[in-house]
């Protein structure tokens, strides 16, 4: 909202108060002041001149040879070629080297042969409208030299305030409020305004009928005598300045009214209203009205319209309609003042996307006690340069309103509580009444009177006050404090011990699994989801999407990595990346169940065929989630082939991680799936060895601690054997593991495959698992006898399980 | 090696030997004894004292009984005597001692005293300049290897992988350890969530105009089911604090929020903030302003002027927006937008309404609450200049971290 600084200076003596400082007291004292301009600023580099002689041009037609007075040295001679043009007018001068707007630089020139210096200006090429039939004629008594600024009254500033921080002040909607507010920060009174309606004629008031209890009050009033004639400067400078395009008189007067006051009112040209009269009443479904800016509008029962008899001609507190509006032939006026539903015209406005200086200030909750005020106010003004106008008939007044003034009872202990200011019960008092607040001070608090146009919505309760004594004290003053309490550790509860969980995950993965964290949107595209055949599966979705394909919300984690492995392939040989983060799952009432994972990505360039067997993105992904439930001090999990994988998990490259102690999978881990490897576009060039993991939070939030127990040092040294046993293809490690631990009859301390082969000189079907096998005693140091034992042992094992111990 | 921070000392040239290749680097280095000693030869082996020992051995021997074993031993000892000085080396000298003290029963008893003391004299005298000798040549190697040449420091070090916490948890942590250092607890709550804690709960009603300005994500739920938002803001999480913790209580919440706004450098639809909120008798503006310049000490590591202004929040009452001295610049940057100020977050004094709707009653406690845009943070941190890169998951923005 565009608040005008010579607008203000109206209501309130701003003397002393430059701009900057208008600024500043309403920004630390009453709302958010986004900018500062300067309106017109080249207003005041061009001089008014007083043209004393003009001839035709030698040898052009259209253009005129003029003597150019600007009040000190010679007069200047200047070639204009506006038709209006003639001795004794008083014009704005743009001298050379003066730049007007468009970065437009005035220049010596010669136009035709004959010397230019300087610029006759139009009002549309100072940035003053759109009148471009001629020259600006100033007014007569403007002072010859002056600049046009300085000469006019017109040096001001556009003071923007943010909509947002205004949105619970109905008040500040209108230039006497904003003034208001200065008034009482910086001890001002506010010039009176007189308001009240003049005399009105003796014909009977107008027919309003009000059908519902959505318009509480309606004014209408009859003004004859009115003429669309053209706004003069003061009133079309302050309107361009608060960016309004002057229209004429009466367009241009009702919107002062309501920039003043905000109060939005409306015109009608009353020889289009039928006798029947005004009638307030809610849409009917599939009514249409075409708006002032030529759209026809469905509407809904939902909306208010202002109806001339049973024909809808506006949309209330929003648009008028085409058909009534005012043209340059009105003469008699039907002025609307009213006060409509809030939340009903936020409504309309806001469905039809029809947003509007009136909507904008309806929706506030205005005081219902403006309608008469700003009546009045158009009417003195309209007078003022209509003296002939006239008010035909009192005005109709009707509607349900009633008076939003209150009392609210405020302590002085409170507000020095709420604010930890030592502030007076009689500075308090000073403070309400500057801001226009009644105040009887009693012995235990005090009786605030809220005006009627601070109690619509703004003040109930005390605390609100405790805002306008805070503010206008300013938050400046009042000390800072420490926060004092008991000194306990917060809660361990199950929170705690998440957020502590998630952070050793993410050290783990950040640090010695190098790793890099992502957060991702919690949307996930329709595209992902179909890739991943998850089409059919419920999500959560929104019904307003950013974007068409954007409303779903992810159920799990991992697809938002997938959806990153083809995109950071192509940069990097390797994508490590992990995230810790929730998914939702919906239910059929009630908030959808949340799930918390960290999900881990690693797609590099396949590996040689030559590669060692645990050298691939599976096989580190296990590695990690191993390390990971290590590193937390869990029981080891243990490894099984999944049984019903995810749909982005290869399905017969899938393992799930359980912990011996708690229910469900602490983790699944899976080669990517083929196809949706394909379709992310892990393909040609960006092929990969690509692996996901996905650790359930909640599972390990709940699995047993691994119970640390010390075991003695050991007294004999150990002996190392290495045995490769080849054995059938489909032969589990896990079994192979399980025989040699029975081989060794207590003596195997530590077990690692190191090899597996397949090929050579073993028999097709066969492969070989070489492992390294520490064995050690407690009580002896072990001999050849003792491994030649074991050897035999493993070899009666590698037999029962189908094979052979390998001698070669 | 340039890109490690120099400090006030340099390596020593004996540092860069091989040996030297696993030290910390970040420690002083040890001090490195001086060569100066190995300048001066090692105690030389005294030729002539050694020999007149043996001849002095050699004459007493003479007086031995003769035997063939006594010629053996006079011809072997004979021939050491023989040899020229440079010959006559110290482990000769070390032998004919033995050779001396081996044959001590051949010596006639009477003799065996001086014999034997004059072997055992030549022997030291070997011995001692054996070990100095092998003193001087440890020595020498040492500093052969402590001289190391062809060096070049400025090789890369080993390229190990590095992995990385994303900035957001970065500047989370540091609030959440710098909070819970002064006793407030860390707490979560939904991203999806319902009306009732987004909206109604937070003095927010169905027909309120702020929820305008929140342009909201609606989740589709079936009529007449309650009604589910993305979160528009942290705030919901005050009122599931107020109704599970008992007062007075400080908590922060970090996490994502969403509004329904398109995209350009400085708009996201999802975004990371971190609410604030204390419960507890008697607290006021002055807390919070309090509190607010410790947060703000907190991230910059030194004193930030504020300033409150009012702000309009419906939640809170009184509201205000808090600006803090923008860091860094002193008459205005792009960053402050040339006003010395950066409007860092909404805050207030809780409103009542919303103490009531976690069940505590306004006129025994009040409280503060604020909302720190942490993606802002983030980006003023490390002057990201656009805000999608956050969450665009793109290694070459994460592995800056
Ligand atoms: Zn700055």
């Amino acid at each position: 909202m565009k608040i005008s600084y010579r607008w203000l200076a109206r209501h309130v003596d701003l003397s002393g108060v430059d701009p900057q400082s208008v600024r500043a007291e309403l920004t630390l004292s009453t709302a958010e002041v986004e900018g500062l301009e300067p309106f017109l600023p080249h207003l005041a580099d061009v001089t008014v001149g007083h043209v004393l002689q003009r001839e035709k041009h030698p040898d052009a037609d259209k253009l005129s040879l003029c003597k150019v007075d600007l009040g000190q040295g010679e007069p200047l001679q200047i070639v204009c070629g506006a038709p209006n043009v003639r001795a004794g007018l008083k014009v704005a001068v743009a001298t050379v080297g003066t730049t007007l707007p468009g970065d437009f630089r005035i220049k010596k020139s010669k136009i035709r042969g004959v010397e230019s210096n300087g610029m006759i200006c139009s009002e549309r090429e100072l940035g003053l409208g759109d009148e471009h039939g001629g020259i600006w004629e100033l007014p007569s008594e403007v002072v010859i030299g002056q600049s046009v600024a300085r000469a006019l009254d017109a040096q001001d500033w556009v003071i923007e305030i943010d909509n947002k921080s205004v949105t619970h002040r109905p008040d500040l909607w209108g230039h006497r409020g904003i003034a208001a507010e200065l008034a009482a920060i910086l001890r001002r009174p506010l010039r009176p305004l007189d308001t009240s309606l003049p005399a009105a004629g003796s014909a009977a008031p107008f027919p309003v009928r009000v059908e519902t209890q959505l318009c509480s009050r309606y004014l209408a009033l009859e003004i004859d005598g009115a003429r669309a004639t053209r706004s003069p400067f003061w009133l079309r400078s302050l309107l361009l300045a608060v960016g309004q395009r002057p229209i004429d008189l009466l367009v241009d007067l009702s919107n002062f009214v309501m920039l003043d006051l905000g109060q939005p009112n409306h015109l009608f040209d009353r020889h289009r209203i039928g006798a029947s009269g005004i009638v307030v009443r809610a849409a009917r479904a599939d009514e249409r009205l075409t708006t002032l800016d030529g759209l026809e509008r469905k509407l809904e029962p939902s909306d208010l319209l202002i109806c001339d008899g049973p024909e809808p001609v506006a949309l209330a507190g929003i648009m008028g309609g085409a058909a009534s509006k005012v043209t340059e032939d009105t003469s008699q006026l039907l002025l609307e003042v009213a006060s409509f539903h809030a939340a009903t015209v936020r409504r309309t406005s806001s469905r039809l996307g029809l947003r509007t200086d009136a909507s904008a200030r309806f929706e506030k909750s205005l005081d219902p006690a403006l309608p008469p005020q700003a009546a009045g106010h158009f009417v003195r003004l309209l007078q003022s340069e209509q003296p002939e106008v006239r008010v035909a008939a009192p005005p109709t007044d009707v509607g349900t309103w009633k008076d939003t003034s209150k009392i609210v009872q405020v302590r002085g202990t409170r507000i020095r509580q709420l604010l930890g200011a030592e502030i007076s019960d009689d500075a308090i008092a000073d403070i309400l009444r500057r801001l226009g607040f009644g105040v009887d001070l009693e012995r235990e608090c005090m009786s605030v009177r809220v005006p009627s146009n601070r109690g619509t919505k703004d003040i109930g309760i005390e605390q609100d006050l405790v805002e306008e004594v805070g503010r206008i004290h300013r938050y400046g003053n009042i000390p800072e404090r420490e926060l004092i309490g008991a000194l306990v550790p917060p809660p361990r509860d199950e929170r705690w011990a998440r957020r502590q969980l998630v952070r050793r995950i993410e050290d783990r993965l950040a640090g010695s699994a190098r790793f890099h964290q992502q957060i991702s949107y919690s949307f996930v595209p329709d595209t992902t989801v179909e890739r991943l055949g998850l089409s059919d599966v419920a999500h959560v979705a929104v019904r307003n999407p950013i974007q068409q394909g954007a409303a779903r919300v992810r159920r799990s984690v991992v697809p938002s990595l997938i959806a990153l492995l083809a995109s950071n392939r192509r940069w990097r040989e390797e994508v490590r990346l992990f995230e810790v983060g929730k998914g939702y799952e919906p239910r059929a009432a009630g908030e959808p169940l949340e799930r918390h994972e960290v999900a881990l990505a690693l797609a590099r360039t396949p590996r040689k065929g030559d590669a060692r067997f645990d050298d691939n993105a599976l096989s580190l992904l296990q590695g990690i989630v191993d390390d990971v439930v290590r590193s937390l001090g869990l029981v080891e999990c243990t490894w099984s082939k999944a049984r019903a994988p995810s749909t982005w998990a290869h399905p017969g490259r899938a393992v799930h991680a359980c912990i011996e102690g708690c229910d469900g999978i602490a983790a699944e881990v899976a080669v990517l799936e083929p196809g949706v490897a394909r379709a992310f576009g892990l393909v040609g060039e960006l092929e990969s060895d690509a692996a996901l993991a996905c650790l359930s939070i909640d599972t390990l939030l709940v699995a047993p601690q691994r119970a640390t127990r010390y075991s003695a040092l050991p007294q004999f040294p150990a002996t190392r054997v290495d045995v490769a046993l080849a054995l059938p293809e489909d032969k589990p490690a896990a079994e192979v593991r399980a025989a040699l631990e029975r081989a060794g009859k207590g003596l195997v301390s530590a077990l690692e495959l190191f090899d597996v082969f397949k090929g050579g000189q073993l028999a097709a079907g066969t492969k070989s698992l070489a492992w390294h096998v520490v064995l050690q005693a407690s009580d002896r140091t072990l001999g050849e006898a003792d491994v030649k034992k074991f050897l035999e042992r493993v070899e009666r094992e590698a037999t029962a399980l189908g094979g052979q111990l390998r001698r070669d | 090696m340039t890109a490690r921070p120099s400090g006030p000392f340099s390596f020593p040239e004996s540092c860069l030997s091989s040996e030297c290749s696993s030290l910390d680097l970040t420690h002083r280095p040890t001090p490195v004894v001086p060569l100066v000693a190995h300048e001066f030869p090692p105690m030389s082996f005294d030729c002539q004292a050694a020999r007149r020992l043996l001849d002095e051995i050699l004459t007493a021997l003479a007086h031995a009984p003769a035997s063939d074993e006594t010629r053996a031993l006079l011809e072997r000892l004979g021939s050491f005597s023989a040899l020229s000085e440079t010959q006559f080396t110290a482990a000769a000298a070390l032998e004919t001692a033995g050779l001396a003290l081996g044959s001590m029963r051949l010596v006639p008893k009477e003799q065996r005293g001086l014999v034997g003391g004059k072997a055992n004299a030549l022997k030291n005298v070997a011995e001692a300049a054996l070990a100095a000798e092998k003193q001087h040549a440890e020595e020498q190697r040492l500093a052969r290897e402590r001289a190391g040449t062809g060096f070049d420091a400025t090789l890369p070090p080993a390229p190990l992988a590095h992995g990385s916490l994303h900035p957001l948890t970065q500047v989370t942590r540091e609030l959440e350890d710098l909070f819970t250092s002064m006793g407030w607890t860390i707490l979560d709550g939904p991203e999806v969530e319902t009306e009732f804690y987004n909206f109604d709960a937070l003095n927010i009603p169905g027909d309120h105009p702020a929820r305008d300005t929140m342009d909201t994500f609606w989740v589709d739920t079936a009529p007449g089911a309650p009604r589910l938002v993305m979160r528009t803001h942290t705030s919901p999480v005050q009122v599931r604090a107020m109704q599970r913790l008992k007062p007075p209580f400080r908590a922060i919440v970090p996490g994502k929020v969403f509004r329904n706004e398109a995209l350009d450098a400085s708009h996201e639809h999802t975004f990371h903030q971190m609410e604030g909120l204390v419960v507890g008798r008697d607290i006021s503006v002055g807390h919070l302003i309090g509190s607010m310049k410790t947060l703000l000490r907190g991230v910059f590591g030194r004193d930030i002027e504020i300033r409150l202004r009012p702000g309009y929040f419906p939640f809170v009452e009184p509201g205000f927006e808090l600006d803090a001295r923008c860091p860094f610049c002193k008459d205005g940057c792009s960053v402050c937008k040339r006003s010395t100020w950066i409007e860092l977050l909404p805050c207030g004094m809780v409103h009542p309404n919303v103490l009531r709707a976690g069940g505590i009653d306004p006129e025994q406690w009040t409280g503060f609450a604020f909302g720190l845009g942490l993606s802002r943070l983030v980006m003023l941190r490390y002057r990201i200049d656009d805000i999608r890169n956050l969450l665009g998951g793109d290694l070459r923005f994460l592995e800056q971290f």
